[in-house]
């Protein structure tokens, strides 16, 4: 194999898939991408085997075509340390030799015929949806998925279609994040949950550029996400989300309304001294504002107090800051909307059109 | 440093009862059984005038009805008997900062470094028994050792109200006469089989050949039985407030294969875990395991928990993923441990859940059960009572 192209493109395609090959694997063949030359162009493919990722990429000179495996964290760093406009690329055995014009650098990787050979995929179900709108979904939400592992039945975000409206929801067990937007996808529900992992890939991976639309295709076990010369395979997670619309407060004794990027603002000042075995800021709503605070046994204490449009008895609340400065840095609202009864219920917070987020307290306070 | 540890063990004598009699004139000098009402209640605790007619901790109260017709039968008020414990607990923490409760009635104080301010073993004792009955009218036993499990038997030894010093290179002759059922760690499997050996009593063991006993029992609990029989124990006293974590491990004879087995001794350990935090009021928001291999490597593995547990079932979930992350099914193991690290004080402010099943830990009936397993298990041993299936 040897081919000539442009860097920066390369190093754009290669970042696509880089992140894939996982750090440790009883398989080490996998931290290698795979690179495969023909007809003026190239293909990158990584897997982990539950996630896969092929990119394309034209306006290559290929010279001679064939197939080499790249070791992935490597063959990341070297591309981005190198600043000459074109590379050349040439395997021989199972080494990759890139020449940038002021140095010469050999990469080690493994035999192509024994890497893993691209998933097949058994979905007809297919979604449209502007790839910005999606990726702005999330964004909205991932954020309240579970991280550790114990969780693993909501490690990761549930879509749920139904007539034309798309809902994804992320949730721990303590917030729950939702949102919706209305798609192409026909007339039959359909529901699945994406593992975490392969939808922050897809948000690296295909960056924030303009109203291509991303085609999602649903199968059985496997989800699909194609945008451009970007094609994702991902393992589907369990279908065991919980009950997520019954923890949604449909009624609430106070409603109140106040200034987002103020309470955001404030929240992180209270919350410098909301350390201790468990972070927690007090919201307590008077008729016309809302007092925070926070105090940490031997280190100090803050108060602070911001006005508030208050309809209903008010009263106080305790949260983690953390769980909701989360929700309030990716909210675009002036004014958001909290719905709240008392110490011991979830909160819901209106943070934008088709955005809510439910916050359960911390009781006990 | 002293030459040797003074060891107080301090049990409130049949206190539930105690408290009862205490309040109510009328049941003094009676036979009272506290608990075992209703269809299917056990005897929780009974007077020593109920225990004469053979009325003991964990009978059905059937059966303590039909040995004792004229015993009069009270509900626990557990919330006074809590406020007692704490009077009493103000007390033990009066005399030394090292105080290791047992269970609601019962403690471990080791009183060595407090000589200077109140004086020997016996007379710290006696002060402590003192100030107990001022204050809350109960009589506790005392017992005066240098070691743990001298101190334990020398305060049951003539229950109630009373005071048994054993002094310090004593222990061998004070244990002799004893039975052998009076050692840690015998329980009736053994005890048949050191009776078998013709062992009936303490002193007996304590001279008999090592490697026959070992070739009998194991040589791990010949070891043991026989240090405890010469009145050795180094075993420190460690008191809840200072721990930073807590652990329970146990070591094989035989190195175990069977997954099952190895998962049932995780649960085990994991409830051990489970009650020790919840006696001391912490939670945990880290789970360790240990395991070794034989022969001898060791691998430690922890988990996050958040939010932090004191739930058996949740840290023996941990614990059995842990050990799945190390070790191949049927891969032997010599060693297996559980522990709660990165303790949090249990009353603390908790961030709740909004999935009932996200927070076992949370459930209230959950919570009850494991209340009252604790309970049964602090009065009458482990054995009490197992998880099924």
């Amino acid at each position: 194999m040897k081919i000539l192209c442009d860097r920066q493109n390369l190093q754009d395609a290669f970042s696509v898939v880089g992140g894939i090959p996982p750090q440790k694997t009883p398989k080490p063949i996998v931290q290698n991408v795979l690179l495969r030359a023909a007809d003026d162009r190239i293909v990158f493919f990584a897997t982990d085997f539950e996630l896969s990722a092929r990119v394309t990429l034209d306006s290559v000179k290929v010279l001679r075509p064939g197939e080499v495996l790249l070791p992935a964290k490597e063959t990341s760093a070297l591309l981005r340390e190198l600043s000459e406009p074109t590379l050349a690329l040439e395997s021989e055995e199972h080494r990759c030799k890139i020449e940038s014009g002021s140095g010469s650098f050999v990469l080690v990787g493994d035999d192509p015929n024994e890497f893993p050979a691209e998933p097949t995929f058994d979905g007809t179900r297919t979604f449209k949806v502007p790839s910005a709108v999606f990726l702005e979904m999330v964004r909205r939400t991932s954020f309240a998925a579970a991280r550790e592992e114990t969780r693993y039945a909501i490690n990761g975000l549930l879509l749920d279609y139904d007539a034309g409206n798309l809902r994804l929801v992320g949730t721990d067990g303590r917030r729950l994040a939702l949102t919706s937007a209305e798609i192409e996808g026909g007339d039959e529900p359909a529901r699945a949950v994406v593992p975490i992992r392969t939808l922050h890939s897809l948000l690296k991976a295909v960056g924030d550029d303009g109203d291509q639309d991303l085609e999602i295709t649903l199968g059985n076990s496997q989800i699909a996400f194609s945008l451009g010369d970007v094609e994702m395979i991902s393992q589907l997670l369990e279908n065991r989300f919980p009950a997520y619309e019954q923890v949604i407060p449909k009624v609430a004794d106070s409603t109140i309304e106040v200034d987002r990027s103020l309470l955001e603002k404030n929240l992180r000042r209270v919350a410098v001294l909301s350390s201790g075995d468990v972070r927690m800021v007090r919201f307590e709503f008077k008729s016309s504002s809302l007092e925070l605070s926070a105090e940490s046994s031997g280190v100090g204490r803050a108060d602070l107090s911001m006005d508030a449009s208050v309809d209903g008895n008010g009263g106080k609340i305790s949260f983690n800051p953390d769980y909701l400065l989360d929700a309030l840095k990716v909210s675009d609202l002036e004014t958001i909307r909290i719905d709240m009864t008392d110490d011991a219920t979830p909160a819901r917070f209106s943070l934008g059109e088709n955005y809510t987020y439910v916050l359960m307290p911390i009781s006990g306070s | 440093m002293a030459e040797h540890r003074t060891i107080l063990h301090a049990d409130l004598d049949a206190f539930y009862a105690a408290v009862e009699q205490r309040d109510d004139p009328r049941l003094r000098g009676r036979p009272v059984v506290v608990g075992g009402m209703g269809r299917r209640g056990v005897v929780s605790t009974a007077s020593y005038e109920a225990r004469r007619f053979g009325v003991r901790s964990a009978m059905p109260g059937s059966e303590a009805r039909r040995r004792c017709p004229d015993a009069v039968f009270v509900s626990p008020r557990m919330e006074v008997y809590l406020r007692e414990a704490q009077v009493v607990r103000e007390v033990f923490e009066s005399l030394t900062p090292l105080v290791e409760p047992l269970s609601l009635d019962e403690a471990f104080l080791d009183v060595t470094g407090s000589a200077a301010l109140f004086g020997d073993g016996p007379a710290i004792a006696a002060r402590l028994r003192a100030e107990v009955l001022e204050r809350t009218g109960l009589t506790v036993s005392v017992g005066v050792a240098a070691n743990k499990f001298v101190a334990k038997v020398a305060s049951d030894l003539r229950k109630p109200d009373a005071l048994v010093v054993v002094p310090a290179g004593t222990e061998a002759a004070f244990l002799a006469p004893l039975g052998v059922e009076r050692l840690w760690g015998a329980g009736p499997v053994t005890v048949d089989r050191l009776r078998a050996l013709g062992l009936a009593t303490v002193g007996e063991l304590a001279d008999f050949p090592a490697q026959l006993l070992a070739a009998r029992i194991g040589e791990r609990a010949a070891r043991h039985l026989q240090c405890l029989a010469r009145g050795e124990d180094d075993r420190p006293v460690v008191p809840d407030r200072e721990a930073k974590s807590i652990s329970r491990e146990t070591t094989f004879e035989r190195d175990l294969r069977d997954d099952e087995a190895c998962h049932r001794v995780l649960l085990e350990l994991a409830e051990s875990v489970g009650r020790r935090l919840r006696r001391a009021g912490k939670r945990s928001a880290s789970v360790r395991l240990k395991v070794r291999f034989p022969p001898f490597r060791t691998v430690t593995r922890q988990a996050a928990v958040d939010p932090p547990t004191d739930d058996d079932l949740q840290i023996a979930a941990l614990a059995r993923r842990l050990l799945g992350q190390v070790r191949s099914s049927r891969q032997p193991v010599r060693l297996l441990g559980v522990g709660a690290a990165e303790l949090i004080d249990g009353d603390v402010p908790r961030q709740g859940s909004l999935f009932g099943e996200d927070a076992p830990a949370v459930d209230p009936r959950r919570a009850r059960l494991t209340q009252a397993v604790d309970d049964l298990r602090e009065r009458f041993g482990d054995g009490v009572i197992r998880r099924g299936g």
